[in-house]
């Protein structure tokens, strides 16, 4: 068995989105397939209307498959939304060993330790993303074998609904698919977007899809902190079609063709139409005005973000490093202006890794390709043990699901 | 037998000013209609001055003994008090009248106290009530927004519909150079335009007559939101032109604001020369828009002194259909005591000023409930895009609202 056949899946707000993957050997990805279609029942993130969010899903699927030549043997599901919330967490160990040398049994006791936390009963973790071990107060990657007194571990957590992602394993499922693992949004992207020297340096990758934004901070290299807004691409185009008394789909086509962040001065000629056939309700607009109602929401979005306690200390870091933008929203004209203006630091354009397929370059595709990067992390040979261990937490899920 | 009120020009109406701004709206009222058959103008504050300053002559002083005609500072309890002080000389003020129009402001201490006790007087004496309340800007505060809107859910549960007039939205109205005190002046340009639509389909001979018991039908289900437009055109594109600025009026395009009816009413004032196929064109584009499922009722009156010129005012209502927990509680709920409310409702209208038996409860324990029910929740339903999403909010304030209308920035379009 040298290959095996994953999809990463992601059902968003404006679109379906999948792609599907061949691992060869257990550690070379090649993207074979893709599939996407502009989806339905899904708002802010969360399944509003099952059947819908289903069938759009399903086709994106079949779409995928066919195009790949192949059938799907795992999915992985990315998740984003209101329901998911967050806590760190961490413990310390004394090392037992008489020579102070940290054995393996020092390392399951802490992660023990560490993993103690009960959820309420209609919550379940999605990760336990890992810190890193401090040992005598040093980061250290591995502290197996190494000698000292104390040794730490941190922990950032990330739990969500059962009944959210129940409803998107399902769709899934009703495709007759396994769910092999939820990662949750801002991971996949973040991973796709940075290098793994700015995640070294320290960086915050802002995800602003259509219903929701993600986002990740990595300091050292690890995860040290995630967050979700559900305010996205979709709110630019409500707040249009109520500012310009016109209908959704009008105010998106708006918001592509005309759309801008950033303000501009108010002048009589810069204008633009409305619908552009000189119909009932058609007529010529200030692009200023536009921009006016774009700029409010973008700029209110960032100092949100700007304004998130937990990332306090590294806003006012100064070796702190910059912050990447991704997703589809990400393509609005001068984001990064408005971005940079409200958060005070350099604000650059996320790309997807060169390696990638021209067409899945864009933004909008960062998440599933980010889950499919998490689909080869976990098949690796070399995590295949981590990935056991901490398996087992998906597993109980899976039960807790009914899968 | 449900229908067979017949309109007489002694349906009356009664116009009441609650707060200080529903006064000012009230004269506004006064000053721009000349002709008001059956349509009588009231004042009713807490604070004397304010009255006093009223060309209005029908006025009356909340709670004297509370607020010794000084006003309620702001405070919603005060209102209330005030108004329950004196819902004896309410009642009088009520009586006798088919239809109540409540103008006030939910930003204010008499408009957020009162109102809902007023409404629920006018109720209890058999009055339909249309309430018109202006919502404060949201940055005027988290306690004070909240506080209005508690008021408008309480209103929603008891009056036969209630219009917002959000501050945010009337803001973008005004032109640049101009103060914030001609939002408030456009706001109640608006709520004289739909109480003169009404007045006039009911008092004014029309092509399609409208009685009052089909306004009544409208009217039927409570709780919900509220869809009002007006838009006028005249010259050589008259009905194109009031269509256009009907798609424009901002009060259809405000978050709270339901963009689908179930009840329509749709009122057109034209002149001599408007005929019944251009009323079947402008009927086919606003069913269009507005999508009324169940039934749209139309009214088309002719003013006798215009040519080439239409008014048009749709005002719909959604029926909640169970969407709401909160609402399923209530008591007309099922069909068989639906009808049996409106019967009682109706034999109710026909002896105007008195109550029948039995009814009294439905009416108060909804609204007594709701009361103590009111949190977030008790603002569901109202989100328009976003609606059937969870929640948005953060610091006070729902994200899902526009930014721009939070923060108070006026948007230029022209």
């Amino acid at each position: 068995m040298s290959s095996k056949i994953i999809a990463g899946v992601e059902i968003g707000t404006s679109k379906a989105v999948v792609l599907i993957g061949e691992i060869v050997h257990g550690k070379t990805l090649n993207i074979v397939g893709m599939g996407m279609t502009s989806s339905g029942g899904v708002k802010k993130g969360e399944i509003i209307d099952f059947n819908a969010a289903s069938d759009c899903t399903h086709k994106a699927i079949m779409e995928a498959e066919e195009s790949a030549g192949a059938s799907v043997e795992a999915v992985y599901l990315a998740q984003t939304g209101h329901h998911l919330e967050t806590f760190f967490s961490d413990a310390e160990v004394t090392v037992k060993s008489s020579k102070n040398i940290v054995h393996r049994s020092d390392i399951r006791r802490l992660l023990a330790e560490a993993k103690r936390k009960q959820l309420p009963e209609d919550r379940a973790i999605i990760h336990h993303i890992q810190n890193g071990f401090y040992l005598d107060e040093e980061l250290v990657e591995s502290p197996e074998h190494l000698e000292g007194h104390k040794l730490e571990v941190r922990y950032w957590n990330i739990h969500g609904s059962i009944k959210r992602m129940s409803d998107s394993i399902h769709i899934i499922n009703g495709f007759g698919l396994r769910v092999e693992d939820l990662i949750v949004s801002s991971l996949a992207s973040g991973k796709m977007v940075t290098t793994k020297e700015e995640r070294g340096n320290g960086v915050l990758v802002v995800d602003i899809g259509s219903g929701t934004t993600d986002y990740v901070l990595y300091k050292h290299g690890h995860v040290v902190y995630t967050g979700v807004l559900a305010v996205g691409g979709d709110h630019i185009t409500n707040d249009l079609s109520i500012g310009l008394r016109t209908s959704s789909n009008l105010a998106e086509l708006l918001k592509i063709k005309n759309g801008k962040a950033s303000l501009q001065p108010k002048s009589q000629d810069d204008r633009v139409m409305l619908v552009g056939d000189l119909a009932i309700g058609d007529r010529s607009i200030a692009r200023s005005g536009v921009c006016q109602i774009i700029n409010a929401r973008v700029d209110e979005l960032f100092r949100l973000i700007g304004n998130d306690e937990n990332l306090a200390p590294f806003f006012s870091s100064s070796q702190w490093g910059t912050v990447v933008l991704t997703g589809g929203t990400s393509k609005l004209k001068d984001i990064e202006k408005v971005a940079e203006k409200a958060l005070g630091l350099p604000v650059m354009l996320g790309g997807n890794p060169s390696w990638v397929a021209e067409e899945i370059q864009g933004p909008e595709y960062s998440t599933a390709l980010g889950l499919l990067h998490f689909g080869l992390s976990y098949n690796h040979v070399k995590e295949f043990k981590e990935r056991k261990r901490g398996g087992a937490l998906m597993e109980g899920v899976k039960k807790l699901f009914g899968i | 037998m449900e229908n067979r009120e017949i309109l007489t020009p002694s349906t009356r109406i009664k116009v009441m000013g609650v707060g200080g701004a529903g006064n000012n709206a009230v004269d506004r009222i006064r000053l721009e209609m000349k002709v008001m058959d059956g349509l009588e103008l009231c004042c009713v504050n807490t604070d004397m001055r304010t009255l006093a300053d009223s060309p209005v002559g029908d006025q009356h002083l909340l709670g004297r003994n509370l607020t010794r005609g000084l006003g309620c500072g702001g405070d919603p309890h005060l209102g209330k008090e005030a108004a329950l002080s004196d819902s004896e000389s309410i009642a009088r003020i009520v009586d006798g009248y088919e239809l109540v129009f409540l103008i006030s402001s939910l930003g204010g201490g008499t408009g957020a106290g009162a109102s809902p006790i007023i409404a629920k007087i006018a109720k209890q004496s058999g009055c339909l009530v249309i309430a018109f309340v202006n919502m404060p800007f949201t940055f005027e505060g988290e306690r004070r927004f909240k506080q209005a809107s508690q008021s408008l859910e309480e209103l929603r549960e008891i009056c036969d519909a209630v219009i917002p007039l959000p501050n945010d939205v009337l803001l973008q109205e005004e032109a640049a150079q101009e103060s914030v005190l001609h939002a408030f002046s456009k706001a109640d340009e608006w709520i004289t335009r739909g109480v003169r639509s009404i007045w006039a389909m009911l008092s004014k001979p029309g092509l399609i007559n409208l009685d009052f018991s089909s306004l009544r039908e409208v009217f039927n289900a409570r709780g919900g939101k509220t869809l009002f437009g007006v838009g006028s055109g005249c010259g050589p594109n008259f009905i194109r032109d009031a269509l256009n600025d009907l798609m424009q009026c901002p009060l259809l395009h405000v978050p709270d604001f339901s963009k689908v009816a179930d009840n329509l009413l749709v009122n057109i004032v034209g002149g001599t020369d408007l005929s019944m196929a251009q009323i079947e064109g402008v009927m086919a584009y606003i069913t269009e828009q507005f999508g009324s499922k169940a039934s749209t009722t139309l009214g088309a009156v002719i003013d006798e002194g215009k040519q080439q010129s239409i008014e048009i005012c749709v005002i719909g209502t959604t029926d909640l259909g169970g969407l709401r927990p909160l609402r399923t509680k209530r008591s007309a709920s099922s069909p068989w005591e639906k009808g049996r409310n409106r019967l009682a409702r109706n034999s109710a209208s026909g002896k105007p000023g008195t109550t029948v038996e039995g009814r009294k409860p439905d009416r108060l324990e909804p609204a007594n409930s709701v009361q103590q029910d009111l949190g977030i929740d008790g603002l569901e339903g109202t989100r328009g895009y976003f609606e059937e999403t969870g929640r948005n909010e953060f610091g006070g304030q729902d994200l899902d609202v526009p930014t721009y209308l939070r923060r108070g920035i006026r948007i230029v379009l022209t």
